[in-house]
C-alpha cells in the first residue's frame, strides 16, 4: 500500500471559482438593496396596525353559520363548484394537451422546427396570465363559472403539453420501432407503443395539475368567474373578517384534502 | 451460395451509409440473400452489423445505393408501400421492444397491424382469425398460459420468446434479428434461438441474424457473413469457415484490438 494515499488531501483551491462565488454573493446583496431603495414604504396607513389586527380576530374567529345553510350560496357549495370548475378545466386542458404533446416532442419528427415551433406556441400560452384569460373570457361569455372552466382549459395546456411533450421524449423508442417494423403507421405507433406506455405520466401530470387547477380557481372567482373567489372578495369589500377567516379555512382545508388525495393516486400508478 | 434454383429475397446494392458528416456506418456493401436461408452476421460492436440490418428494413435510412426486397426497391418505397414492404419484414431485437404495460396477447397481435387500416387496428378490432393465429403462435413458443399477463411480468427469456410469436403472427417471409440473445443467459439464448430456427424450417421464412457469440453463430449459422469497419469482409458457408477465420473477423488480425 501506498503510504502516501492514506491521508485525506487537501481540498484543491480554485481561485477562480472563489472569486466567481464572492462575486455572486456581492451581486446578490446588491440587487436586494437596489429593489428595496425602489419602493415608497411612505404610503403606508398609520391605522395599518389597528386593521390588521381586526383582521386577524376575524379570521381566527370564523362565522361557522356561513359552512352550510342549504342556499346554495354557502361556503360548501361553492368550494364544490371550485372544484367543479377544476376538474373541467383541467379535463378539457388533458384533452387538448394531447395533440400539442406530441407536437412540441422532439423525438417525434426529423425535422427540428417542427418540434421548435410547437415549443414556441406553448410558451405563449402559458404566459397568458390566467386572471388575464378570464377576464377575456369573462367578457365573451358572462361571468359565471364556464368562463373559469374556459379560462382554466386553456392556460393549463401551456404547462400540461409541456409536461406530457417531455413525457414523451423521455419514453424508449424500442417499442415504437416495433411497431413500425411490423408495417404500423404512424398512428398505429401512438396507439400500440407510446399511449399506453405513457398512460403513467398522463395521469400522474394532470392530477398534479389538477393540484395547481384547484388553486388558481379558487382565485378566479375574484374577477367573477365563478367559485369561492366571489365570495371571498365580496367579505373582503365589506370587511367582514368573519366570513374571510372562514373562506380560507375551507380553501385550506380543500387544497389539503385534494392535494393528499391525488398524491396518493400518483404513488399507486408508480 | 446456396443452390442454382434460389431465388434472391434480399439485395443490397452498393449500399453506404454516413453518420453525420464522416462517420462511415456501412461502405460499399453488396449482398444477395436468397429465399430460405439462414444468414448469420458476426463482427465487433460497432461493427456496422445493426446498420446493415436496419437499413433492410429501413428503420436507418442509407446514404446511397439501393435495397431490394423481392425485387422491389424498399429505399424508394413511401407511405403505404413501404408499409407493405415491412409487413413482409419481421424484426427481433436485443431488448424485445415489448409494450411492457400492454397484454401479452396485445403485443402478439401488433404483429398484424400492418394488415388492418389504422382506423380499425386503434379501436382493437382485430378478426377472430387473428386472435386465434396470436394464441397459435403463442402455443409455437410454448407461452399460451400467458395469454393474458402483462409482458413486464415475464422473465427475458420469456419477452424475446413473445417477440418471437409477434413475428410469427406478422407472418413476414424474412426475420431480421438484430442481437436478439445478447440480454440473455446462454441457456434462454439456446432456446430463443431453436425459436428462430424453427421458424425458418417449419415456415420457410428467411432468417438474417446478428450476432455476438461465436458458439451459437456455429452452432446455429448455415451462412456466415463477417463485417469489419462498415465492410463486408467475409461471406461463406458455415461449414467451410474456419476457426481462423472468426478470430479474424473479431480481432482484425492485428493492430485494431
Amino acid at each position: 500500500m501506498d503510504t502516501a494515499m492514506k491521508k485525506l488531501p487537501p481540498k484543491p483551491v480554485n481561485l477562480k471559482k472563489r472569486l466567481l462565488h464572492w462575486g455572486v454573493s456581492i451581486v446578490t446583496i446588491l440587487l436586494i438593496v437596489w429593489s428595496c431603495t425602489g419602493i415608497d414604504f411612505g404610503g403606508i396607513k398609520a391605522t395599518a396596525g389597528q386593521i390588521a389586527g381586526a383582521i386577524f380576530t376575524g379570521i381566527f374567529n370564523p362565522d361557522w353559520s356561513y359552512v352550510y345553510n342549504g342556499t346554495g350560496e354557502d361556503l360548501v357549495s361553492q368550494l364544490w363548484s371550485t372544484i367543479c370548475i377544476a376538474f373541467l378545466g383541467t379535463f378539457i386542458s388533458a384533452l387538448i394537451s394531447l395533440p400539442f404533446a406530441f407536437w412540441a416532442a422532439h423525438t417525434r419528427h426529423k425535422k427540428w422546427y417542427v418540434s421548435r415551433t410547437g415549443k414556441i406556441v406553448l410558451a405563449i400560452i402559458r404566459s397568458f396570465p390566467e386572471i388575464v384569460l378570464a377576464l377575456m373570457f369573462i367578457k365573451a361569455v358572462g361571468p359565471g363559472s364556464a368562463a373559469g372552466v374556459l379560462a382554466l382549459g386553456f392556460h393549463s395546456v401551456g404547462m400540461l403539453a409541456k409536461l406530457f411533450s417531455e413525457a414523451i421524449e423521455n419514453l424508449d423508442d424500442g417499442p415504437n420501432e416495433a411497431v413500425t417494423a411490423a408495417g404500423g403507421s404512424k398512428v398505429n405507433i401512438i396507439m400500440f407503443a407510446t399511449l399506453p406506455n405513457l398512460l403513467p405520466a398522463l395521469i400522474s401530470n394532470t392530477l398534479y395539475r389538477f393540484d395547481v387547477s384547484i388553486r388558481s380557481a379558487s382565485i378566479l372567482g375574484l374577477v367573477g368567474a365563478g367559485g369561492i373567489g366571489y365570495p371571498l372578495i365580496i367579505a373582503l369589500q365589506y370587511r367582514q373578517w368573519n366570513r374571510v377567516g372562514v373562506i380560507l379555512l375551507g380553501i385550506i382545508l380543500m387544497v389539503i384534502v385534494i392535494d393528499w388525495i391525488s398524491g396518493w393516486i400518483r404513488k399507486r400508478l408508480v | 451460395m446456396a443452390d442454382s434454383s434460389a431465388k434472391p429475397i434480399i439485395e443490397l446494392k452498393n449500399v453506404k451509409k454516413v453518420y453525420g458528416k464522416d462517420i462511415v456506418g456501412l461502405q460499399d456493401v453488396n449482398l444477395t440473400i436468397n429465399q430460405g436461408e439462414f444468414v448469420v452476421i458476426v463482427g465487433l460492436s460497432g461493427a456496422g452489423k445493426s446498420t446493415l440490418l436496419r437499413s433492410i428494413n429501413r428503420l436507418i435510412d442509407i446514404s446511397d445505393g439501393d435495397i431490394l426486397i423481392n425485387g422491389e426497391s424498399i429505399t424508394k418505397a413511401k407511405g403505404k408501400e413501404l408499409r407493405m414492404l415491412r409487413r413482409n419484414i419481421g424484426m427481433i431485437f436485443q431488448s424485445f421492444n415489448l409494450v411492457k404495460r400492454s397484454s401479452v396477447l396485445r403485443n402478439v397481435l401488433t404483429g398484424r397491424v400492418g394488415y388492418y387500416p389504422t382506423w380499425k387496428s386503434s379501436l382493437n378490432l382485430f378478426t377472430k382469425e387473428d386472435k386465434q393465429r396470436a394464441y397459435d403462435a403463442l402455443k409455437q413458443v410454448d407461452l399460451a398460459d400467458k395469454v393474458y399477463a402483462r409482458a413486464d411480468e415475464l422473465s427475458g427469456g420469456q419477452q424475446q420468446r413473445v417477440a418471437i410469436a409477434r413475428v410469427l403472427t406478422q407472418d413476414p417471409a424474412i426475420i431480421l434479428a438484430d442481437e436478439p440473445t445478447a440480454s440473455l443467459d446462454p441457456q434462454t439464448s439456446k432456446r430463443v434461438m431453436e425459436d428462430l430456427k424453427m421458424l425458418n424450417e417449419k415456415h420457410g421464412m428467411t432468417v438474417v441474424i446478428n450476432l455476438h457469440s461465436v458458439q451459437l453463430a456455429r452452432e446455429f449459422g448455415q451462412r456466415v457473413i463477417g463485417v469489419r469497419e462498415g465492410k463486408i469482409i467475409y461471406d461463406g458457408k458455415m461449414s467451410d469457415t474456419s476457426e481462423a477465420t472468426f478470430d479474424q473477423i473479431y480481432s482484425g488480425g492485428d493492430q485494431d484490438e
